[in-house]
């Protein structure tokens, strides 16, 4: 779990971003490409950009489908934090439901084509695979996943934090 | 940003059934793939190509359309394969598995190509 108060070589974390949209499907990509445009200056390399824009997209529809349970009076909250060598995601429901706790086993498609698991169940796999690090945590009242991805050497978001801490 | 439903259309090119798919793959696009799945398969062709050129957006909803359709396709003992998949989506479907158990070509000449070879 990251420490948010922290500094980070001297640079405290720096919302880049915060807004909330109402559970709706396909608001998801609404979503991502929001994150996207608020993290362009930090330098992503494409890839690892594509893969957030994916995390993001499921976290944003776990959060409205499990839940708010797509009422779209609901509304899924959305920070976008840097700080410094970290870029933090947090998508917030409001739903009430119990905290979606990550599956530990691999969906196995062998099983799935045989019919013995459900075509489903790819989005808590998915975004494991794209971001460095998720955290969930919650109350009776909402849940928040956190997608955390390193920023990489080459990365603005990590030049900006050597010459914070040169300085 | 509006939804771009999918859209799906056959062809039929050396032998295969080629699914032109266009748009995003979600939880939106479960009637319009399976309509386009029923209309290749009932040429009963040996492979069904589904081609993702057009297509910019795949969740996880969607990977589950897809592992439906090749578990439909591994039943009725056809070849499901894709082909023009962003490096992307290419990535996602290692990931997934999904490339072990379908072709995953870099073009539609590369997919027809293969799908050819007995």
């Amino acid at each position: 779990m990251t420490a948010y108060g922290r500094p980070d070589h001297g640079g405290g974390p720096r919302v880049l971003t915060e807004f909330s949209l109402p559970s709706e499907p396909g608001n998801e990509r609404r979503v991502a490409d929001d994150v996207a445009g608020a993290v362009e200056s930090l330098g992503l390399a494409p890839d690892r950009m594509e893969r957030l824009k994916t995390a993001v997209a499921e976290a944003t529809m776990n959060a409205m489908e499990h839940g708010n349970g797509y009422r779209p009076e609901v509304p899924v909250v959305v920070e976008v934090i840097s700080s410094g060598r970290e870029l933090l995601i947090r998508i917030t429901d409001l739903g009430g439901s119990p905290v979606p706790v990550p599956d530990p086993e691999v969906p196995d498609l062998s099983a799935k084509l045989e019919g013995l698991q459900t075509p489903r169940g790819w989005g808590l796999f998915l975004i494991q695979n794209m971001v460095d690090e998720m955290n969930i945590t919650g109350d009776r009242d909402h849940h928040t996943v956190e997608l955390v991805m390193h920023l990489e050497e080459g990365s603005k978001g990590g030049e900006d934090a050597s010459q914070v801490s040169g300085s | 940003m509006p939804a771009k439903y999918l859209e799906a259309e056959v062809r039929r090119e050396a032998g295969v059934a080629v699914i032109e798919l266009r748009g995003e793959i979600d939880a939106f696009a479960e009637e319009a793939l399976a309509v386009a799945y029923e209309e290749a398969e009932a040429g009963n062709p040996e492979t069904i190509l589904l081609d993702f050129e057009g297509v910019d957006y795949i969740n996880s909803t969607g990977i589950a359309l897809i592992v439906g359709l090749l578990a439909k396709a591994r039943a009725a003992k056809k070849r499901l394969v894709a082909c023009n998949l962003s490096d992307h989506y290419v990535e996602i479907f290692n990931i997934t598995r999904l490339s072990d158990f379908m072709g995953v070509y870099p073009d539609r000449i590369s997919a027809l190509s293969e799908a050819s070879t007995p």
